[in-house]
């Protein structure tokens, strides 16, 4: 009898499962198929990520080319293309196994060659390759899947830089034959090993793709960048819509399953309606304020201070973003979770709002009075609305600002000068895989900031043993030094980080806020 | 004066409206610090986009600032940029006008070359000079008055053109009059009412276009309070706070509306050829 119950539980048991599994199975069958709809906010000049600096364009091209390496959500370096990888010399010589079974949009394997011939491109012509170029030595083909990169100094950015997520700096693997057909030229014949190919691009209007129907997944798990990648939709097609208020209509009215960067403030009207989704990326932008260091009164150190001080920043989160949901106060270039976020960096300035103290600090600095030119641009929200609100909250404590708000080609020009302005507004992206490619730090009286003093210098020997560091406990320690001296010298500053917000349609499932939007392993219900 | 006599005749009452109006307007924008405690331009993000109450009669906007107190501003700042443009035109068109009108030998040159500036739309020209010139209350000021004075020249050189072959400006010429006196003492004062009347349709097109250029990005620079400014900004905000919108639009609305109905009551008045109509 007892056998029998026995018997008949297994039987029940196996039934039951085999029944969950099929359901299971269909379900995932069903996810297949469907045309997804988005709206970005702006047209790409070409599709070639290797000669621009448009982020626009690796955000849409990530669907088709991948990188040896990607970056996973919590921006941890993942081996992608690669099957595994050692570093050998004491950082002078990365080896590189790459998967061996992965097909190419041309029907081909992808092989060691390919990957030369596109990091050879990479090295020459992409702003994230010709930060490494001079300090690389070559690169080897050691068999079909195995690929030996040589430094000539220890560059410890190297592998970070290579997944990079800043505009287009990551190396991605293309098709021996294209790059032998392009050269250097801008491509436009796309063959890459992503989950979606080139179908058609219209120029200031859509990119189409469609699914890779012999794509290999990356057998490691699903996360972000990294990891395996489903086609579930058939085609994916990226319309071009510049203005904001297109993009949300076309969502609410079922035109678009997904747009990029819509207005924040609308976010309550989206929120009641049950057929869109809010998705706020979280904070990866900056507000910094830069000033200009080599003209008075800001080529002393303690005028800068002085403003920092000067500046409640949570009135201006509030004055430049708006809902505080959006912005959050940040001191350290990295954010909370990087693995470089210091978290007290700043201490004892950052946050600290003391006009009288500013006040004493601009007194000592020999401030004469004299008005502080703002220059920001007149485009961006937090451009114009911060500019406005500092210049308010500089004014409230008896210093006289003018602001001058731009066109971003203007303000571009404008700032790219040693004299006519103060400060300066701009927002820095803020996820960044390695401090060594900081935004904002190119060298003493590089980029705009015209910094040119002892603390420069300082600072070129704090970025300069960075460089040759390997050791992850050490090099944070390097950072750690990095941030007190740039909260000491202040060349400029963060003022807060803020979010972008993008919206859905509740059918798109699935879908994960990344620095970038990506649609693999989302499907449409 | 002959204007006032005739208004005391027949009473018009587009001329009554839109005098009240402006009388309100006007007066609003001179006691603005009387009639609000808050400052135009001074910031309170704390408080943004606060829907209207009686803090704020009107609501604040996205930096937390009063709306009310920007409007009475900004109102100021259009009949600023307005009287600037009407005096300027009025004196530029004059000469221009007087010139071409009086001297037969030179008008088809002048004429021809305000031909060619007239051919492009007004706002056209004012953008593209405040494009160059950049922004700023002056430059807005001397760019549209650039874009309007050929109107006006027009108009007073064909006042000019009519008048002075008459017998009475023929006899003062005769008495010994030079052209100065002639033309200020005989001529200028005779066509009075078309100079009147467009001055009334400039000033209304001057607020208007200034919003517009405000609007644009090549107006009054901010953070001073101008309409046309303000309703570019509320456009993000239209759906959340529709009174950021809503009120800028109706002053627009209000003093380009009464300006035009006193410019239409008296070119009624003041032309001849209409007087039967009036009598009715």
């Amino acid at each position: 009898m007892k056998k029998k119950l026995r018997l008949s539980l297994i039987v029940l048991l196996i039934v039951f499962s085999l029944l969950i599994s099929s359901t299971v199975l269909a379900q995932e069958e069903d996810r297949f198929g469907g045309t997804l709809n988005t709206a970005f906010q702006m047209s790409v000049a070409h599709l070639d990520t290797d000669n621009s600096t448009d982020s626009m364009i690796s955000a849409m091209m990530n669907h088709v080319y991948e990188g040896l390496f990607e970056f996973d959500e919590n921006l941890n370096l993942t081996p992608h293309l690669a099957a595994s990888y050692e570093i050998k010399e004491n950082g002078l010589v990365y080896d590189v196994k790459l998967r061996e079974d992965v097909r190419m949009h041309n029907g081909e394997l992808m092989d060691a060659d390919d990957v030369v011939a596109s990091f050879r491109r990479w090295l020459e012509i992409n702003n994230g390759g010709q930060l490494v170029a001079p300090h690389f030595d070559e690169i080897e083909k050691l068999d079909q899947y195995n690929i030996r990169f040589k430094f000539e100094e220890v560059y410890a950015p190297f592998l970070n830089i290579l997944a990079s997520p800043v505009s287009n700096q990551k190396f991605v693997v293309r098709a021996e034959e294209v790059i032998d057909e392009f050269g250097t030229d801008v491509i436009d014949r796309h063959v890459g090993t992503g989950p979606y190919k080139y179908e058609e691009w219209v120029p200031d209007q859509k990119l189409v793709l469609t699914r890779f129907e012999d794509y290999t997944p990356s057998p490691r798990e699903g996360s972000f960048f990294a990891g395996e990648r489903i086609p579930y939709l058939n085609k994916i097609v990226f319309n071009f819509i510049p203005d904001a208020q297109v993009r949300v209509s076309g969502v609410q009215t079922g035109q678009f399953h997904f747009a990029e960067e819509v207005p924040r403030d609308q976010y309550q009207i989206f929120k009641m309606d049950q057929n869109i989704k809010n998705v706020i990326i979280y904070p990866d932008r900056m507000s910094m304020l830069i000033f200009n260091n080599a003209e008075a009164p800001f080529d002393n150190k303690y005028a800068r201070q002085a403003i920092a001080y000067a500046l409640d920043f949570e009135e201006l989160g509030y004055a430049m973003i708006g809902d505080p949901q959006f912005w959050r106060l940040e001191s350290a270039l990295h954010e909370k979770g990087n693995p470089w976020h210091v978290s007290d960096a700043g201490s004892g300035i950052y946050g600290v709002y003391d006009p009288e103290k500013a006040k004493q600090l601009l007194e000592r600095a020999g401030y004469d009075g004299q008005p502080l030119v703002i220059l920001s641009g007149q485009d961006n929200q937090m451009e114009r609305q911060g500019a406005i609100a500092i210049q308010d909250q500089l004014e409230k404590i008896g210093i006289d600002v003018e602001l001058q708000l731009f066109d971003r080609p203007t303000v571009v020009e404008r700032r790219a000068k040693k004299e006519g302005w103060h400060m300066h507004l701009s927002p820095f992206i803020k996820v960044v895989p390695d401090p060594q490619i900081h935004q904002g730090w190119t060298g003493t009286n590089k980029w705009i900031t015209n910094w040119d003093s002892k603390d420069s210098r300082q600072m070129d020997q704090i970025f300069a043993e960075m460089l040759r560091e390997v050791d992850y406990e050490q090099r944070y320690k390097i950072v750690e030094r990095m941030q007190a001296e740039l909260w000491d010298s202040v060349p400029y500053f963060n003022i807060l980080d803020y979010s972008r917000l993008h919206i859905r349609r509740t059918e798109l499932k699935n879908f994960q806020a990344g620095w970038q939007p990506f649609f693999w392993n989302t499907y449409l219900e | 004066m002959l204007f006032l006599k005739k208004y005391k005749k027949y009473e018009h009452s587009y001329i009554t409206t839109s005098i009240i109006i402006l009388i309100i307007l006007i007066s609003l924008s001179l006691f603005a610090p009387l009639l609000t405690d808050y400052n135009p331009v001074r910031n309170n993000a704390r408080n943004r986009l606060q829907p209207p109450s009686k803090e704020h009669l009107l609501g604040t906007d996205q930096y937390g600032r009063d709306i009310f107190t920007r409007i009475l501003y900004g109102l100021r700042t259009s009949i600023e940029v307005g009287i600037s443009v009407v005096i300027l035109t009025v004196i530029f068109g004059g000469v221009v006008g007087i010139v071409a009108g009086y001297y037969p030998q030179i008008d088809k040159i002048i004429m021809r070359v305000l031909d060619a500036m007239m051919a492009f739309p007004g706002i056209i020209i004012a953008i593209s000079l405040a494009a160059i010139w950049g922004a700023g209350k002056l430059n807005i000021i001397l760019a549209l008055s650039f874009a309007y004075f050929p109107k006006m020249a027009r108009i007073i050189r064909s006042a000019v053109i009519s008048i002075k072959d008459l017998d009475y400006v023929d006899s003062a010429r005769a008495a010994g009059a030079n052209d100065l006196r002639i033309i200020f003492k005989y001529i200028l004062k005779n066509s009075a009412s078309p100079i009147m009347v467009q001055a009334t349709f400039n000033f209304a097109l001057a607020i208007l276009d200034e919003a517009a250029l405000s609007f644009l990005g090549v107006g009054i620079m901010p953070p001073a309070p101008s309409l046309g400014a303000m309703v570019t900004d509320a456009r993000t905000y239209m759906v959340v706070a529709p009174w950021m919108i809503l009120a800028p639009g109706m002053m627009i609305i209000l003093s380009v509306l009464s300006l035009n109905l006193l410019g239409d009551g008296m070119r009624d008045l003041l032309d001849p050829h209409l007087k039967n109509t009036l009598k009715k």
